[in-house]
């Protein structure tokens, strides 16, 4: 097996995370992993990147070399666009329906772009993926900083790779008492998010 | 089966250290090396320490080592730089308990003032053997190596990982801790540990520091065996007869695109300076070309070339220095881009990518939400404008005040520059006042003097210290302004205003950087006094503070009359919260982001906030 996730969004929405649920879950299937952030000077909003390279054989770059990304995790909609040309040619992508506008563009000095010109570019790309409401969800749930776990519930409906009940297991261990629950909540919100997006009961 | 870990490279040289018996652990934080110091400080019978800078904490390390304690240093390549003149006086006089200094590199500058290459000055010029590690397995690995080889050769040990291989997570095996097996004890040794420029007796009367250099050149051959013998440097073979040299990082790199590639090319994997002589010519003997992939300068390649004329080996020979880019960090990409244009055959196995058909803008980076130092840049930035005043900046945070929107400071160079290039500029002539402004953990670092030369020449500036009581920008790590050190022992917490007030300054002021109007009414009296005077800016972290539950106002709700707002901007290009957002000729709070830290409200003039 060889699979490619990358995670991109911006500081504080807790790709980390994301990242070491699904590093654990695929250690314990006795997989190779290796993984990197990368991330400008740290947390202040600026755009953070998460590799994540899972393999039955020795990995060697912890950074996925561009066009070799099967999927891509969109936790802010600019900062997946920025990314999209390291997906591979049949590279899917899931994107949280959420903008965090640049300093640029709150200022006007710079135009973050809309939701038509979004929509025309990724179909032109003729790549394949699923625009979903995380952050709503998560908000809903008590909290947008559960978007990350509800963005993990949802690859977990998405790619047949993972399984979503032992996936749920490492989720419930690697999370503090007091959010247990509501990540847990968040994970199956995720799943639904994608299961109605592809039309499944 | 040996246990595995599944830590990040970092974690990695730490355990590498923990495992080896390291006993004193010191460092100054630092992307891309922070968190070996971090992890190491788990430990409790190692001490473990946030110095004020790397010069300080590579003496601490040497001082354990003298003592036959192992001992670690830890840093990023600018802090390297601190720490040089030290190095060049220990690697004359060697160490006993192993010593090993790491210093990571940022090829790229992802987070960094600039990509300088620190096997430059560790080894090109202090002549001290390093280790560049390809992924965090080999990581730990080569410090561990390391402390059994710099107790043997008497020599320091440098590894340098880059920010890659810091960052990188994979499963790591672990091994047993053990040690040296050394009690601490010092003992006298004055012809090496007295580093003066002292006559020999026995020597004929030879100065010292050439009879130390002499041993130091002495060391080389024995350390040339070593790397020849080493399991960090090894040969592939592969078709064709063009080499590929593999080094650090570009190992992963170069067996990364053979893996997209399906070829197997000849491949020397080089992990240590000295070079292993006999190896690499053994390898180039069947090649006509070597490719050296390596981050970031051309360092190898030169050596390589010397090397082959001095043997009279005959091949051509590209790397960094024109045929690979000069600038920049390697990738895959880089590697496969290179062997298509060696092997032109191979361009329709490199994976094509398309960029979509939109416009993207940057994003730049900025203060939390919620941060103390947007009140303090806002009214600075007014101060400047009013008075045509100067800002000379420094490291941390708060240097995102330089960038759209604020374009406040007008000078960012390293660590401690901005108190003594403001005195610069105000013995230039100019009649512009001047003002710098300095995080609290960079003051300490490498502020402090110049701070005191200022002083004491009663230079007319206004120093502005930015004190929210932790290392903000690498991950909130303790300084000299901290009460407690790394492990949460009690520290003396040293009090920059006393500080400031001793050494003389004309006045020291301290303010509530939330406090817009308290900020601005301290500008506007330092401005007018003879002399240095100092604004101290203290209230904590917001994204530390929100974590412990100690954040520097109370919240309060804030919304914006729209009927109110005239569109002026002040709220945008001299202040910049991510929260206020700008369309349609008005401003506009998105409450969702607002952290309820209510400075805005003394930012509008026309009271369109409240
Ligand atoms: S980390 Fe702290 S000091 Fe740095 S920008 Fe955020 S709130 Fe300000
Ligand atoms: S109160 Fe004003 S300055 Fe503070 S976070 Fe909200 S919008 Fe920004």
């Amino acid at each position: 097996m060889n699979l490619n996730i990358l995670i991109a969004g911006v500081g504080g929405q807790g790709n980390l995370f994301a990242s070491s649920i699904l590093a654990e879950y695929f250690i314990n299937q006795g997989h190779e992993v290796l993984a990197v952030e990368t991330i400008g000077a740290a947390q202040r909003g600026g755009s953070v990147v998460s590799h994540l390279r899972i393999s039955d054989d020795e990995i060697y770059s912890p950074l996925i070399p561009a066009g070799k990304v099967d999927i891509i995790l969109g936790f802010e909609t600019l900062e997946m666009l920025r990314n999209f040309q390291m997906l591979a040619a049949d590279g899917r992508y899931l994107l949280n329906d959420y903008q965090e506008p640049t300093v640029l563009c709150n200022m006007e000095m710079d135009t973050y772009p809309t939701d038509e010109s979004i929509a025309a570019a990724l179909k032109k790309s003729g790549k394949k993926g699923y625009l979903i409401k995380a952050t709503e969800c998560a908000r809903e749930i008590g909290d947008s900083l559960l978007t990350n776990v509800v963005m993990v519930g949802a690859l977990c409906q998405l790619s047949p790779l993972l399984n979503r009940q032992e996936v749920k297991q490492v989720l419930a261990g690697k999370s503090p008492v007091k959010v247990r629950e509501p990540n847990l909540k968040a994970f199956d919100a995720g799943g639904a998010l994608v299961k109605s997006a592809m039309g499944q009961p | 089966m040996a246990k595995k870990e599944y830590l990040m490279g970092n974690e990695a040289m730490g355990r590498g250290a923990v495992e080896k018996g390291v006993k004193v652990v010191a460092g100054y934080p630092g992307t891309p090396a922070s968190e070996v110091l971090e992890y190491a400080a788990k430990y409790a019978d190692v001490r473990v320490e946030w110095c004020i800078n790397e010069k300080v904490a590579l003496e601490i390390a040497l001082g354990a080592s003298l003592c036959h304690t192992r001992a670690m240093a830890v840093m990023k390549h600018n802090g390297t730089n601190v720490a040089l003149d030290f190095l060049m006086h220990l690697n004359y006089t060697g160490v006993r308990g192993g010593l090993v200094l790491i210093s990571g590199d940022d090829p790229g500058g992802n987070s960094s003032q600039n990509e300088e290459d620190s096997r430059i000055i560790t080894h090109l010029d202090a002549h001290l053997p390093v280790f560049d590690p390809w992924c965090p397995q080999e990581a730990k690995d080569m410090v561990r190596a390391a402390f059994e080889l710099s107790e043997k050769t008497e020599l320091c040990f440098i590894v340098r990982p880059v920010m890659r291989v810091c960052h990188a997570r994979s499963q790591v095996s672990l091994e047993e801790i053990t040690g040296n097996g050394k009690e601490p004890f010092f003992t006298d040794d004055r012809s090496r540990f007295i580093m003066s420029a002292v006559k020999e007796p026995e020597a004929g009367g030879v100065l010292r520091p050439v009879i130390r250099h002499r041993w130091l050149n002495k060391k080389q051959p024995e350390l040339l065996q070593i790397m020849e013998d080493s399991p960090f440097n090894h040969v592939e073979k592969g078709e064709g007869n063009i080499g590929l040299v593999a080094c650090g990082i570009g190992y992963a790199y170069v067996r990364e695109a053979e893996k997209i590639l399906g070829k197997k090319f000849p491949v020397l994997k080089l992990g240590t300076l000295p070079l292993p002589g006999d190896k690499v010519a053994g390898f180039a003997h069947r090649m006509n070309k070597l490719v050296v992939y390596e981050d970031s300068e051309p360092i190898v390649e030169g050596m390589l070339k010397e090397l082959f004329y001095d043997r009279d080996i005959k091949v051509e020979i590209v790397g960094r220095s024109g045929f690979l880019p000069m600038e920049g960090e390697l990738s895959t990409g880089i590697v496969l881009k290179s062997l298509a244009a060696l092997y032109p055959e191979l361009e329709k196995s490199v994976p094509r990518t398309a960029p979509l058909e939109i416009k993207i803008p940057v994003r730049t980076r900025t203060q939390c939400v919620g941060c103390a130092y947007r009140g303090l840049l806002h009214a600075l930035k007014l101060m400047a404008r009013k008075t045509h005043g100067v800002v000379t900046g420094d490291i941390g945070c708060y240097d995102a005040g330089s960038f759209l929107p604020l374009e406040l400071q007008s000078t960012i160079y390293c660590m401690g520059s901005s108190i003594p290039m403001a005195t610069g500029v105000a013995y230039s002539g100019t009649k512009q006042p001047v003002f710098s402004i300095i995080g609290d953990s960079t003051f300490f670092h490498n502020g402090v003097l110049g701070l005191i030369n200022a002083i004491h020449n009663a230079v007319d500036m206004v120093a502005i210290v930015c004190d929210n009581r932790t290392t903000a920008m690498t991950g909130f790590q303790p300084h000299p302004g901290s009460d407690t050190d790394i492990t949460g022992r009690p520290a003396v917490a040293i009090d920059i205003a006393k500080l400031a007030t001793a050494a003389g300054a004309t006045s020291a002021r301290t303010v509530n950087p939330y406090n817009i109007a308290e900020v601005a009414g301290a500008l506007e009296k330092a401005a007018k006094e003879k002399g240095v005077s100092v604004i101290i800016a203290s209230s904590p972290c917001y994204l530390l503070g929100r974590r412990n539950g100690d954040i520097g106002f109370t919240p309060r709700k804030v919304s914006l009359n729209p009927d109110l707002c005239n569109g002026c901007k002040i709220c945008i290009e001299y202040f910049g919260c991510p929260a206020i957002h700008f369309s349609n000729k008005k401003a506009t709070i998105d409450q969702a982001a607002c952290v309820e830290c209510g400075m805005c409200v003394a930012v509008c003039q026309r009271g369109a906030i409240t």
